[in-house]
């Protein structure tokens, strides 16, 4: 027999690690330390109410693009190779292949050759007719960029989300060309949607070098004390927040500057630790003449930005750097300061360099994704369509909520006294474990940071009703054992042996099919599918371990002859 | 249930050969029958009655208003039809003057066109609702909007999930038991599926993407069932290897009969509490898992049983043949 007091010490231990996870949801221990988890349960739209929208990105429009602009860039550069061609053109109907016509078959042995050294990892040549030869980015390049291009939208839509000030809004990517945007408590629809429908702006502009920071950081904190506001304060958003501080700097700033903030890489949003710099009002340089950015590595293997403009960006870029050397340029995002790079010298040819000096490989790497990213983003190629809109209102979700729980507790309730009654003995045992069962379920889902949706509280009601199943199973099996005049404890070894097989190929094959509703469901419907999984497996451990050790001990140390259950 | 009662009736109780209180096979072919039947009658209704898809599935906006004094439902649809909304549906709503306003799915010809005509839309009904409806206090409570193409996608998506789960059940149940076992359990879930669509499509309740969860559920626990009848048949195979393989299914029904009874009973008092306590989604859901479990249970006797039988019958012939 497996030793009782090992599998107590688990219990107990288990016991002590699902209400440290539990605990948080009922008592606030605000900014205590000494707690060592504050994860909630997190409520999903359909409770707290607010905002659900899922925006298309024209990932295919990018690549069609992408895929026009190489046709442009190759015919260049065979010109400069002295390779003789017709036309480079896309065909076929998706414009996501290029038929290159070349005049010799000279000519065609050198394009092959050039893709072969300068493209090895992005084009694939699919086919050699005569001197025609049709191209195409490889899928592994095509899935990447329309990564890029879905990454690029996010920033510029958790850019403009910072504006509320939403607690936890959730952004993420949905298949190749999905964005979900989940803003709960939002109650200004039209306007979150207006602002994440904005075009994004970016501009250069050149930080003066007149303020001095440490005394910018007083104005501004004297600004904020005179007029008692601030960024977070009274729902004032950054535009609103950026806006009155600068009216109330005008004058102490150099004559056509403004301040604008950078939030530091850390931050979840602006309002921490901010970090102000004081640049030209005006935009020396719009996004719109802003081609493509990428990261690259230079000379000595460091990450660089590389950005190219189109030719008239490309006069006002190089006026600009020559005028300013040695000073900060800031790339401006929708009026965020996004990075701050200092100017080396003038830079006339097509594409421009970003160097990141110092710190450590990955650091500046990230940088320099970020950097690019933002570039990007500013002259976003991807049209954003909104697709799906719901917007719950608080109110019925806090009325649905409460019905939902209330219903759970009684669904709870009047199964335990149903065991009690059916069971006696027993059936305490099975509460106790069905009571410790949802304090599992409740950790589990906790710890994982899973939203709780209303068909996710509803699979938790199921799983309550449920989850007596198998104890119903191992009880049934114990009393036909007592039955058959069996002694208490080989009853009980007995009863357990036999109800596992069949407790496994059940819940086996529930877990299964919640797993596949998982992958194939939508937001609501995968709440559902994580609280019953969850719940199988609480469930399991709770009628299989918990249950079969109380049962030895009140058996082995308790020395309880007769089990009340027949 | 009396403690006397379930001793007596127990056929552990009896003889070693005893096949149970109940004859449940003695009905096999009845039930046969009616299960075609119903099964047949669902895919008539499904196939001509179709079903109420929900805005997840048919693509729409829909509109929920709460009014502080009474409007009647015509008041809302005379609003509707003033608009110029010639399909709107109007749907009253719990008990609180509350109406559930469905609109078409627009569709324009690329994507941006369909998303400014939606946009329109919502803002004429939005505003037209608080104008014409000033005096009694109208509160858009919700608004729920699934473009046409996010609507196929879920539909697919259901129908995928759907599928693939019962293929894995299928190769599942075909490793872990034996195959004549199989095609019982995948057909019980067939059935289940199907007679609860034909009671969705019958009493015009709304299909959607919850409505998706509640269904597969039910497969899930029929198939709780199902499978746990199943294990005790291939433990009595071994016990009475001289019974006949009915035999042996039907006192494989008769001993975990109690099992049956009780965890039906208490799931649905969990189901029935999310009935009658919960609201909208909840109570949905909860209606759909009620039919599940009195199908499912069903089912899982006269369904899974017969089949597995009948599989026994097929093989053996052509073991001894």
């Amino acid at each position: 027999m497996e030793s009782i007091k090992a599998r107590v010490g688990i219990f107990i231990l288990s016991i002590l690690i699902g209400l440290a996870w539990v605990m948080p949801n009922f008592i606030n221990f605000g900014d205590e330390d000494w707690w060592f988890s504050k994860k909630k349960i997190v409520y999903g739209l359909d409770i707290q109410g607010g905002l659900h929208l899922v925006m298309g990105v024209d990932t295919k429009g990018v690549i069609v693009e992408k895929t026009n602009r190489l046709a442009k860039s190759l015919q260049g550069e065979l010109a400069d190779k002295k390779v003789g061609f017709e036309s480079v053109k896309s065909q076929d109907e998706d414009k996501t292949r290029l038929d290159v016509m070349l005049k010799t078959d000279a000519d065609v042995a050198s394009l092959e050759k050039y893709i072969e050294e300068f493209y090895p990892a992005t084009l694939q040549i699919l086919e050699t007719d005569g001197t025609k030869v049709t191209l195409r980015y490889y899928d592994n390049v095509v899935r990447e960029y329309k990564k890029q291009v879905i990454d690029q939208a996010i920033e510029v839509i958790r850019n403009r989300i910072d504006e509320f000030g939403v607690a936890e809004p959730s952004i993420s990517a949905q298949g190749d060309n999905r964005i979900l945007v989940q803003l709960p408590g939002i109650k200004d629809a039209q306007r979150a949607k207006e602002l994440i429908n904005r075009t994004a702006r970016l501009d250069f502009r050149i930080v003066s070098t007149e303020v001095d920071p440490e005394k910018l950081g007083q104005m501004i904190s004297d600004a904020e004390a005179a007029g008692n506001y601030g960024l977070g304060k009274e729902n004032m958003g950054y535009s609103a927040y950026v806006k009155r501080l600068n009216e109330d700097l005008a004058g102490k700033l150099p004559e056509g500057t403004v301040v604008v903030f950078q939030k530091p890489e850390s931050a979840a949003n602006l309002e921490a630790g901010k970090i102000p710099y004081v640049v030209s009002k005006d935009t020396d340089l719009g996004g719109n003449e802003l081609e493509d950015a990428h990261v690259r590595p230079g000379e000595y293997g460091e990450p660089e930005v590389i950005f190219s403009f189109n030719p008239d960006g490309r006069r006002k870029f190089s006026e600009i750097t020559e005028k300013n050397v040695n000073k900060q340029m800031a790339i401006v995002l929708d009026e965020v300061v996004q990075s701050a790079p200092v100017i080396q010298g003038k830079i006339s040819t097509s594409t421009a360099r970003i160097t990141l000096g110092g710190r450590n490989y990955q650091e500046t790497m990230n940088e320099a994704n970020f950097i690019a990213t933002a570039l990007r983003a500013g002259a976003l190629p991807a049209a954003l369509e909104q697709l799906e809109e719901r917007t719950v209102g608080p109110t019925l979700g806090a009325d649905a909520i409460n019905a939902g729980k209330k219903a759970g507790m009684v669904g709870a309730i009047l199964v335990l006294i149903f065991m009690i009654i059916y069971y006696r003995g027993l059936g305490v045992v099975a509460n106790i474990a069905l009571c410790l069962n949802v304090m599992f379920l409740l950790a589990i889902l906790t710890s994982l940071g899973a939203t709780l949706t209303l068909p996710g509280v509803a699979g938790i009601a199921l799983t309550i009703g449920m989850a007596v199943d198998a104890n119903i199973i191992i009880f049934e099996r114990i009393k036909e054992e007592l039955r058959k005049g069996a002694g208490i404890q080989a009853a009980i070894k007995d009863g357990f042996g036999n109800a596992l097989s069949a407790i496994m190929d059940a819940n086996i094959t529930t877990i299964a099919t919640s797993v596949v509703l998982m992958y194939y469901g939508t937001g609501p419907v995968r709440g559902f599918a994580v609280s019953l999984i969850i719940g199988v497996l609480t469930s399991m451990f709770t009628a299989i371990f918990v249950c079969k050790l109380i049962m030895d001990i009140m058996v082995n140390w308790m020395k309880v002859k007769k089990i009340t259950a027949v | 249930m009396g403690k006397r009662h379930q001793q007596q009736n127990n056929p552990k109780t009896g003889r070693k050969n005893d096949p149970g209180k109940f004859d449940f096979l003695k009905l096999g072919t009845p039930f046969a029958v009616l299960s075609t039947i119903v099964v047949l009658a669902s895919l008539v209704l499904i196939a001509t009655k179709g079903f109420n898809y929900g805005i997840d599935f048919a693509g729409g906006t829909e509109v929920q208003v709460q009014f502080n004094q009474a409007v009647e439902a015509g008041q809302v649809r005379s609003f509707t039809d003033e608009m110029g909304f010639n399909k709107a549906s109007v749907q009253s709503f719990g008990e609180h003057n509350e109406y559930l306003i469905r609109l078409e799915t627009i569709e324009g010809e690329t994507d941006k066109e369909t998303n400014e005509l939606l946009k329109t839309l919502i803002a004429k009904i939005t505003e037209g609702l608080t104008n014409s409806f000033a005096s009694q206090g109208a509160t858009i409570r919700r608004v729920d909007s699934v473009g046409p193409q996010v609507g196929a996608e879920l539909k697919r998506n259901g129908v995928l999930a759907a599928f693939y789960c019962l293929l894995l059940i299928l190769v599942y149940i075909g490793l872990r038991f034996d195959y004549k076992y199989a095609p019982g359990a995948v057909f019980c879930l067939f059935h289940d599926s199907i007679v609860t669509l034909g009671i969705f499509s019958l009493f015009g309740r709304e299909v959607n993407v919850q409505t998706m969860a509640a269904i597969l559920t039910i497969i899930g626990y029929s198939l709780n069932d199902t499978i746990i009848n199943f294990d005790r048949i291939r433990e009595n195979e071994g016990l009475f290897r001289d019974e006949k393989f009915p035999w042996i299914v039907n006192r494989a029904v008769n001993d975990v009969l109690s099992r049956t009874i009780l965890t039906s009973l208490t799931t649905m008092l969990a189901v029935g509490a999310m009935y009658f306590i919960g609201e909208g989604v909840i109570q949905d859901f909860a209606f759909t898992m009620g039919i599940g479990i009195i199908v499912g249970t069903y089912s899982s006797i006269y369904v899974a049983n017969p089949l597995v039988i009948f599989m026994d019958g097929i093989l053996n012939k052509k073991a001894t043949a």
